[in-house]
């Protein structure tokens, strides 16, 4: 990930408080793998969520530039395909703090078991895989 | 010593892994129709295939990323999906395809019918898949898988004009008996046979099981620019055999049996025998390569944790993702459709989705934020490049051409 370029004084406006890492949402985070701590996949970024008034609502004087609060996923990809927008409760958040770094992989500080974003995986492991047998066991 | 051994063991397990049930079956259909009149295509997939699987086995080792992760960041989730959904069903065809092909030289080495060893067939690639390390599968199937050497050795007993074979290959044309259009519709077959996505899918993922880093790319690229040359060879005698014996005689291969004709005549039932082998080891080789593809391409796909290196309760989705394929996989041949149809259509279908995966690749190896300065060089590129064209060439040719010539009838 390239670090801002220190621009020439006269053009440097008042940076926003979060400056340091430049991040096209578009080309760094949607469709990204994210990895756990453990480097175990978890999922794939299908949006994220901003702070701020929503779209659409007056932005009153001295608001706060909108930031990351966290990156969406879940069983999105129809409306990504044909367009639309499913209601909210149909994504699964990760928040923001969980996220350690931004690479060409998104890695987080935490394990995937503890996010929601791993039930399906979870389910299938515990109602498929770990009831036939050795699917417990490393390969040999 | 050991270091040699493992670039011994690299270059053995590639020959033998070359091979799989696409290019036992188009060449020798191709040998029996069109004489070795078709070398070259084999010469242009056999380079065709080391520049991608070299660039992709880069691309693994430098960024860590496997080829539909890479495929999805760069194209999208729409345009990535419809990708998915092509290469996802092509993989099931060739699944299809090798399975079918294990059943067949069971076949020919019991005189049960094939229909009766399809579910052994699926449970012994399942179990292997759920319970046998990744080393250890790669290296027995190539190994055994190289008794397809018996061709080679077939062609030699044969006693063969080698002036009238060489002067095919050398000088190629169209035989009287066939038109321009099954010439370049089977053109097309063998170029998908040597070039298949699923080698790529499987390629790059394996890079990443093997927890490959950048300085076993070295040994990667000896195996590769070695290991598949040499297979290439084995495919051309595959066609040779047929060229020699069967073209002769008017047959054009319809069976697996037929594809086995040439090596029975030259050595007897011992030749045979390490044929039978040498298909069974290939076929099962390729088929567990095609289902972990198939499990490779979802779980990069949708970003789900995936790899043999770990246990199966912990790539969950991804093992019962491949248990789907392969139950999917016997369903189909369960409607008693001929496996050896599936390859030949699963080859040319390979031939058609090839662009798919060979753009975002080309594009991936040449992006600094992901490769480095281990992005392609010029050379690479310009070669790269050129292969580009021949692959959009093939892959917008391969239908009209299947429609004009019904399939290669």
């Amino acid at each position: 990930m390239r670090k801002a370029k220190p621009l020439p004084a006269q053009d440097i406006k008042p940076a926003p408080r979060q400056a340091g890492l430049v991040l096209d949402a578009q080309l760094h985070l949607l469709d990204r793998q994210i990895l756990d701590v453990d480097g175990v996949p978890v999922t794939t970024v299908d949006d994220v969520e901003l702070s701020g008034p929503a779209p659409g609502e007056p932005i009153p004087e001295g608001t706060e530039a909108p930031h990351i609060t966290a990156l969406l996923t879940g069983a999105v990809l129809g409306t990504r395909i044909f367009g639309g927008r499913p209601p909210s409760s149909r994504f699964i958040r990760i928040p923001w703090e969980v996220v350690a770094g931004v690479d060409t992989v998104v890695s987080l500080g935490v394990r995937a078991n503890s996010l929601d974003a791993s039930w399906l995986e979870r389910w299938m492991r515990d109602q498929i895989i770990a009831k036939i047998p050795g699917g417990r066991h490393d390969p040999e | 010593m050991k270091r040699l051994l493992g670039v011994a063991l690299g270059i053995l397990t590639a020959i033998g892994g070359f091979v799989d049930i696409g290019d036992l079956v188009t060449n020798a259909v191709v040998g029996s129709r069109f004489g070795l009149s078709l070398a070259w295509v084999v010469l242009v997939g056999v380079v065709g295939i080391c520049l991608f699987a070299n660039m992709s086995g880069r691309v693994a080792a430098v960024s860590g990323r496997a080829t539909f992760e890479v495929i999805r960041e760069r194209m999208g989730a729409r345009a990535g999906l419809a990708n998915l959904t092509a290469s996802f069903l092509i993989n099931l065809m060739t699944v299809t395809a090798e399975i079918g092909g294990i059943a067949l030289a069971l076949q020919l080495a019991s005189g049960v019918s094939y229909m009766l060893w399809v579910p052994f067939a699926l449970i012994a690639v399942w179990l292997v898949i759920w319970r046998v390390k990744f080393s250890i599968m790669e290296n027995v199937t190539g190994l055994v898988g190289l008794s397809l050497v018996v061709f080679a050795v077939a062609l030699f007993l044969l006693k063969p004009d080698w002036g009238s074979l060489a002067s095919q290959a050398l000088h190629p044309s169209v035989p009287s008996e066939e038109g321009p259009g099954t010439y370049w519709y089977y053109a097309i077959a063998l170029f998908g046979a040597a070039m298949t996505p699923y080698e790529v899918f499987f390629f790059s993922s394996g890079a990443v099981e093997e927890r490959w880093k950048v300085k076993d790319l070295v040994q990667s690229r000896i195996n590769v620019l070695l290991g598949f040359p040499l297979g290439g060879f084995l495919s051309l005698a595959i066609a040779a055999c047929a060229a020699v014996v069967l073209l002769p005689a008017g047959i054009s291969v319809t069976t697996l049996s037929q594809v086995a004709l040439p090596v029975i005549q030259a050595g007897g039932q011992l030749a045979l025998a390490v044929l039978i082998l040498g298909v069974v080891a290939a076929t099962f080789g390729a088929a567990l390569e095609t289902t972990l593809s198939s499990g490779y391409t979802l779980a990069q796909f949708f970003g789900w944790s995936w790899g043999k290196f770990r246990r199966p309760a912990e790539a969950a989705r991804f093992h019962v993702a491949m248990i789907v394929v392969l139950l999917a996989g016997v369903a189909v041949l369960a409607t008693g459709v001929d496996p050896i149809l599936v390859t030949e259509y699963s080859v040319v279908f390979s031939a058609i989705a090839l662009p798919l995966t060979y753009l975002p690749i080309l594009i991936v190896a040449n992006d600094p934020q992901y490769m480095g300065k281990h992005v392609n060089g010029r050379a690479v590129n310009i070669v790269a490049f050129v292969y580009l064209v021949i692959i959009l060439v093939a892959s917008v040719a391969a239908i009209p051409l299947m429609i004009a010539t019904g399939a290669g009838a």
